[in-house]
């Protein structure tokens, strides 16, 4: 289990057991990438320009119908990219959030490329945010850079991408803009060429910061390896039963990073 | 696993110490860092235009003297597009797999010596049904499916919802319904997987059952048909448009009379104890991209629920052939369901092969018309069509009226048709859809027998008052 | 057959379903209820008494059983013995209290019904007079199992709808805290944290009143014949004996509001204003909905589009168009901005 990470840099990162149980083939992929977004984002239209696949993309939540999948090669590693349903928040415990959600947590993608409107981009970060709070490996797709011209926006995506210490790919997919440099951030995530260093909420949350951080100490003590035990903290505190279960049952000791699959 | 257990009996004492209104905190911290992110990193280039096209293009739709019109007009041009535009290629269609394959493929079975029966099932039950569903079927939802999708794509549809959605609030439903209930005026089927956009399961459970009560595109013809026969007849030649467009439109209207209602006492009673939530964002107008928009309805919409249909369509052409040719002492299967239905049929103003053809026609609302024929040829003994068994329709309305005046139909049959053509169980196809959305027992059997009970209501107490008025 | 002979028979066959099946009233459901054996519902009911007056230090009688399950002295000495019997109870003197089994039942069944609340004030369209008499129904007819499935899918929630908190698997439950609002000094500000369900009759006029748990106050006046106070900026009126039924705790000063709070939906047209707070009566998934969509503290709305017929209206929040139902933006609370 002791691996010197070094040593593995372009090693995946995801939990292929888990990955199995959510229903993933990978026998034919190294790295597997999710996509969330909001609904009405243009996500399913990424989808398409990264993958070739034409899936009918809609103005509505949980238009995605199932799950879909796909497949691309970038350099000489394959990655399959799984659609995850359209969805505002991961906090909601509605049917479509669950599954992004599980499939973030428990799958551990080796990238989740978060697809937001280039238009309404404060809305779009709650997700994001949220997003960063459970995984540390992430990409931002701000889409739809076109119709923010035609509403005269423009968006530093240098700076967003140092404020959220992931890579922003600002793009246009129905257009195919930015496509490329997306796969590519994509690529350089996936092999731990880029190493993302998410922002966490800095903003105390109201009168709790106490419970949150004492609840955070003790986990963080019992499973030192993973990443976002402040996140399983406020999740415990929300009465999240699913986290509560997998931390009984040990499961989220599972969930560790990049040397699980060092050897 | 001590470990794990300290860590969950002091999160739940830590839980009653952060209170009640910690979701609501983080939200609030989580929306603090967005706003100060995009604070800083979005910037506007010069001053906000003036003119903002998306605002104006909403206040047009949404206006209080344009709104309605535009909508209505929008609808009825789809609505008109789909039926006009959809007559020829069927007929193209119907040509080819019906009137040119058919008999090709029976000859072919006869000059190989395959028996009777093989070639019976085979060929006039299995492919005849699945043909006719295709032809009747196909032309339609890819014209009808195509257009909504672009007004879906463009942003129009939403807008619709948000302008509906005072109605639909006060029977207890989401302003959505609006929309998948046009969507079933193209299929059911559709409409069904179209409710996937209401976010509220009672609101969406309330939409599915209701579906039903959108005049489909596999009961328009018959509608048409039947009115201009029975409707269109009793009026001056002159009228006979007007009058039978009208009762058409009529029936469709009191469909969506009766979805407002059986929504209203579904919310009121079975659906009380369901979640109910609204929310409706109106997405930004988007140019909608036409042939990106053709190919995903088509697949996504038209060949999805062409083929769901055609599965189902193909066991029940063998049933209408086996029904019509298995013969007891004579008699068909057929004719001993109709001779025995036909005094119950009596009551509510229907016939035995009404009724029979609704039972074994359950796939699809397409084949009823031509199985009511076949079996009203079989049971008069009349020498017309193509065998027993065999679906057929005629080319011309005053020969099939012939038909059915002949088979002891008179107007009171051809609006009991109508109304039960409306109001009766959904068709195989969106019954296991209906399944499949909501993957309960409960609600399927609710969506299939609630309708057909209103119907078989409605029918009766129709027919009793139109006789006691008739004399 | 003659028409009308067939019209006639037809209503009487439709009237006749009616009368044997119509859910609730129909002649099945009365035979159900009435073949339904009530003596586990009675046991659970009186347990839950002795708890209510045991967390409350209250004495509990078998004269005061009998007025809560209204049943005659007689039949509620065949409850107490039964309880005695199953060891849940023991009584001293007329003074009867619970056993530890007692205790934890009781406890079970609580934790039962408040789950219920619960369930049905954030998840369904049930009225909120009705909620506490189904939960009535429901606490009885729900198994462990099911309670704690129902706990997880509601995120396993701490307090009730009325403000009650609801006891955890293992029937731990907070202390009790808070005077009730006839106790509460001049002059003070106060938070609303329990109203009480029963009787009935009382809680629809406090809930008619606007008044719910998490509700901010001001205490106005406390004499013996009324009190007076300031709720969400408005001025009340209570009978002392109204008011006793109501649990506050007394809050600092500064997290009050004082300024009358305004809805958004008196929002005008093209206007701006800043969300300062979402009722509580806003519950479950649907907050949870606006909380996604940026409806919190802080966030700059505009009234953007109104619809056909003035609801709902498309407001401007955090860069997206949101429609709300007049019922929702009733429930969010705004200030001024300039």
């Amino acid at each position: 289990m002791i691996t010197d990470n070094a040593n593995c840099a372009t090693c995946p990162a995801h939990n292929l057991a888990n990955l199995v149980k959510l229903g993933i083939d990978m026998s034919e992929f190294d790295y597997v990438v999710a996509l969330a977004g909001n609904p009405n984002t243009g996500k399913s239209t990424v989808f398409n320009s990264l993958t070739g696949l034409k899936q009918h993309t809609g103005n509505w939540p949980g238009k995605t119908v199932g799950r879909a999948e796909g497949g691309f090669k970038f350099g000489e590693k394959r990655f399959k990219i799984v659609d995850l349903p359209g969805t505002y928040s991961l906090l909601s415990t509605s049917d479509d959030e669950e599954i992004a959600r599980d499939f973030i947590l428990f799958g551990q993608p080796d990238v989740t490329v978060i697809v937001i409107d280039a238009t309404r981009l404060e809305r779009n970060l709650n997700l994001v945010l949220q997003v960063l709070e459970i995984t540390d490996r992430a990409v931002l797709c701000v889409n739809l850079i076109d119709e923010a011209a035609r509403h005269k926006i423009q968006i530093d995506d240098r700076l967003l991408s140092k404020m959220l210490g992931i890579p922003v790919v600002p793009t246009a997919a129905r257009q195919g803009v930015g496509i490329n440099e997306l796969l590519k951030q994509i690529h350089d995530v996936a092999t731990g060429q880029f190493i993302c260093k998410p922002h966490r909420l800095s903003s105390e949350i109201k009168n709790v910061s106490h419970a949150v951080d004492q609840l955070n100490k003790k986990i963080a003590q019992t499973f030192p390896d993973l990443p976002n035990t402040r996140w399983i903290a406020l999740r415990l505190l929300e009465g999240d039963q699913k986290v509560m279960d997998a931390i009984r049952t040990g499961e989220i000791g599972n969930l560790k990073p990049v040397e699980n699959f060092g050897e | 696993m001590n470990k794990t257990e300290e860590i969950l009996s002091t999160a739940n004492k830590l839980r009653w110490e952060v209170g009640e209104n910690f979701h609501d905190s983080i939200l609030e911290s989580i929306y603090k860092d967005a706003s100060e992110i995009s604070e800083k990193v979005v910037t506007r280039i010069g001053e906000k235009p003036k003119f903002d096209l998306d605002r104006f293009i909403d206040r047009i739709v949404t206006g209080r003297w344009t709104g309605f019109p535009i909508m209505f007009l929008l609808l009825a041009l789809v609505f008109w597009l789909t039926i006009i535009g959809a007559n020829i290629p069927s007929s193209w269609i119907s040509y080819i797999l019906v009137d040119t394959l058919h008999p090709l493929l029976k000859n072919f079975m006869n000059s190989i010596q395959i028996p009777f029966w093989i070639t019976g099932l085979l060929i006039d039950g299995a492919y005849l049904a699945a043909a006719w569903v295709i032809s009747v079927m196909l032309p339609p939802m890819a014209i009808f499916f195509p257009m909504f999708t672009l007004l879906e794509d463009f942003g129009y549809l939403p807008r619709v919802a948000f302008n509906m959605d005072n109605l639909y609030r006060r029977v207890g439903a989401h302003g959505k319904q609006a929309l998948t209930m046009s969507m079933g005026f193209g299929c059911n089927a559709a409409g069904v997987i179209a409710t996937r956009i209401i976010d509220s399961p009672r609101e969406r459970i309330i939409a599915i059952i209701t579906n039903n009560f959108s005049l489909c595109n596999g009961r328009w013809p018959t509608q048409i048909l039947i009115a201009t026969i029975f409707i269109g007849g009793t009026v001056p030649a002159y009228l006979a448009g007007i009058a039978s467009a009208g009762a058409v439109v009529a029936i469709a209207i009191l469909g969506v009379l009766f979805s407002l209602i059986v929504s209203w006492g579904l919310s009121k009673s079975v659906l009380k104890g369901e979640a109910s939530a609204f929310s409706l964002e109106l997405p930004p107008y988007r140019p909608p991209r036409l042939l990106q928009t053709l190919y995903t309805s088509l697949i996504d919409r038209t060949i999805f629920v062409l083929w769901r249909a055609v599965v189902f369509a193909v066991p029940a052409g063998i049933v209408i052939w086996l029904v019509a040719n298995v013969n007891i002492g004579g008699i068909s299967l057929a004719e001993y369901f109709i001779r025995g239905v036909d005094p119950f049929a009596f009551f509510i103003g229907l016939n035995g092969v009404i009724i029979l053809a609704y039972v074994i026609a359950i796939p699809a609302n397409e084949i009823v018309i031509p199985t009511v024929l076949m079996l009203t040829v079989l049971s008069t003994k009349m020498t017309l069509g193509a065998g027993a068994g065999v679906m057929f329709e005629l080319d011309s309305t005053a020969a099939t009226a012939n038909i059915l005046h002949a088979g002891g139909w008179t107007v009171l049959t051809g609006i009991n048709l109508m109304l039960f053509s409306l109001l009766h169980n959904p068709c195989s196809t969106t019954i296991y859809t209906i399944y499949k959305e909501t993957k309960s027992i409960k609600w399927t059997m609710i969506s299939t027998f609630l309708p057909i009970a209103m119907g078989l209501i409605i029918c009766f107490f129709f027919t009793q008052i139109w006789r006691l008025i008739a004399g | 057959m003659n028409p009308l002979t067939s019209l006639i028979a037809g209503i009487v066959f439709i009237v006749a379903l009616l009368i044997v099946f119509l859910p609730g009233v129909g002649i099945i459901a009365r035979w159900k209820r009435i073949r339904k054996d009530r003596s586990r519902e009675l046991i659970e009911d009186a347990l839950k008494h002795l708890y209510d007056c045991e967390y409350t230090s209250v004495d509990c009688s078998l004269n005061s059983i009998s007025g809560s399950l209204s049943l005659s002295g007689e039949k509620t000495a065949q409850v107490i013995s039964s309880l005695e019997s199953m060891n849940l109870i023991t009584s001293h003197e007329n003074k009867i209290s619970l056993t530890p089994e007692g205790r934890s039942y009781a406890l079970r069944i609580i934790r039962i019904h408040r789950l219920w609340e619960r369930h049905l004030a954030d998840n369904t369209s049930v009225l909120e007079k009705d909620w506490h008499s189904v939960a009535e129904q429901r606490e009885h007819e729900t198994s462990r199992e099911e309670a704690d499935r129902l706990a997880a899918s509601l995120g396993n929630p701490l307090i009730d709808p009325h403000g009650d908190p609801i006891p955890s698997i293992t029937g731990e439950i907070p202390e009790r805290e808070g005077i009730t609002l006839n106790n509460l000094e001049n002059g003070i500000f106060a938070a609303i944290i329990h109203i009480e369900d029963e009787p009935k009759e009382v809680y629809a006029q406090l809930s008619a009143m606007g008044l719910y748990p998490g509700m901010q106050i001001y205490l106005l006046e406390n004499s013996k014949n009324k009190i007076r106070f300031e709720a969400d900026g408005e001025e009340c009126l209570l009978a002392p004996i109204l008011a006793s039924n109501i649990t506050v705790v007394p809050i600092s000063e500064k997290e009050h509001v004082k300024e009358k709070f305004q809805s958004l939906s008196s929002l005008k047209m093209d206007q701006s204003a800043m969300i300062v707070g979402i009722s509580k009566a806003m519950r479950g998934q649907q907050r949870r909905r606006l909380l996604d969509f940026g409806v919190v503290p802080g966030t700059i709305v505009k009234a953007q589009l109104e619809s056909l017929s003035g609801d709902p209206t498309g407001y401007e929040i955090r860069g997206a168009t949101i429609a709300l139902r007049r019922n929702q933006s009733d429930l969010i609370y705004i200030k001024q901005v300039d």
